[in-house]
């Protein structure tokens, strides 16, 4: 499944910095690999497993590769972290105040 | 009977803007309408949730295929104030029948006419100690480090999405 993919290539601390540093935005691979201790092609490689983990997206741009965050990787990730009861209260509020509204 | 050792409940509130029949009723008849098909046992995707009203009933999922899962049996039957479980579910997310870890689901009026609904998932110890202690944390959200990490990048990223889950 995505998420236990996920979880398996964010157990590197060197490619959740990675991650990190795409909060703010898309971002080239020059300037992620900026002030991290590895060297370019070892970022390269880190942001090509978290794409096929579902985790980022690439586009070219000219030459350069544009990382950004994918949100539907992290939204599969976070729908499996939450807790099952938590979760499910939630889900459950939802639905019985919505339904209030609809029937007499 | 003396246990080894205790592994302390998890307890979840919530706090619904209904009344307690419906409540109640929305919980278990409903319950198909707002399970999460994210938390199912069953191999293939989640069809349907059932949960028969009586003690004895089962609760069950149904995948896409058909197939039947008996994911609890219900020990306590007491519309609509309280509804008990036995979790027959290994630490694995496998059902079996040996499995039994308790859920207890109590629902209380409020001063305002809403409903309290109070979940509390027990006895993990009966699964032993590091099964119980695996199913306590996976039922209760222990992933702190990733789940911190996911809540800074959801922040960045979620600008516009509203508030988060209370």
């Amino acid at each position: 499944m995505a998420y236990g993919r996920a979880l398996a290539v964010l157990a590197d601390p060197t490619r959740r910095q990675v991650l990190e540093r795409l909060r703010s935005g898309p971002r080239a691979v020059k300037e992620i690999a900026a002030g991290l201790p590895v060297s370019r092609p070892a970022v390269s490689q880190h942001l090509r497993v978290l794409k096929d983990a579902g985790l980022v997206d690439e586009r070219s741009e000219g030459t350069r590769r544009i990382y950004s965050l994918r949100r539907e990787g992290l939204v599969e990730l976070r729908a499996w972290l939450d807790s099952l009861w938590g979760d499910a209260l939630e889900a459950f509020k939802a639905e019985v105040e919505k339904s209030q509204g609809e029937e007499p | 009977m003396n246990q080894p050792i205790q592994i302390a409940p998890v307890h979840k509130s919530i706090r619904v803007t209904a009344p307690i029949e419906r409540a109640f009723q929305v919980f278990t008849a409903g319950i198909d309408r707002w399970w999460p098909r994210n938390h199912k046992v069953s191999a293939g995707p989640l069809a349907q949730v059932r949960l028969e009203p009586r003690v004895g009933g089962r609760w069950i999922e149904v995948d896409e295929g058909g197939a039947e899962t008996v994911v609890a049996t219900v020990t306590a039957w007491d519309p609509p104030r309280h509804l008990a479980l036995r979790w027959q579910i290994n630490a694995r997310w496998q059902a079996d029948p040996t499995m039994a870890s308790e859920v207890d689901v109590t629902f209380t009026v409020d001063d305002e006419g809403g409903t309290r609904v109070d979940v509390v998932h027990a006895k993990f110890e009966t699964m032993g100690p590091v099964d119980g202690a695996s199913m306590r944390r996976d039922v209760d959200g222990g992933w702190v480090g990733l789940l911190g990490l996911y809540a800074a990048l959801l922040q960045g990223e979620g600008e516009g999405e509203g508030a988060g889950p209370a």
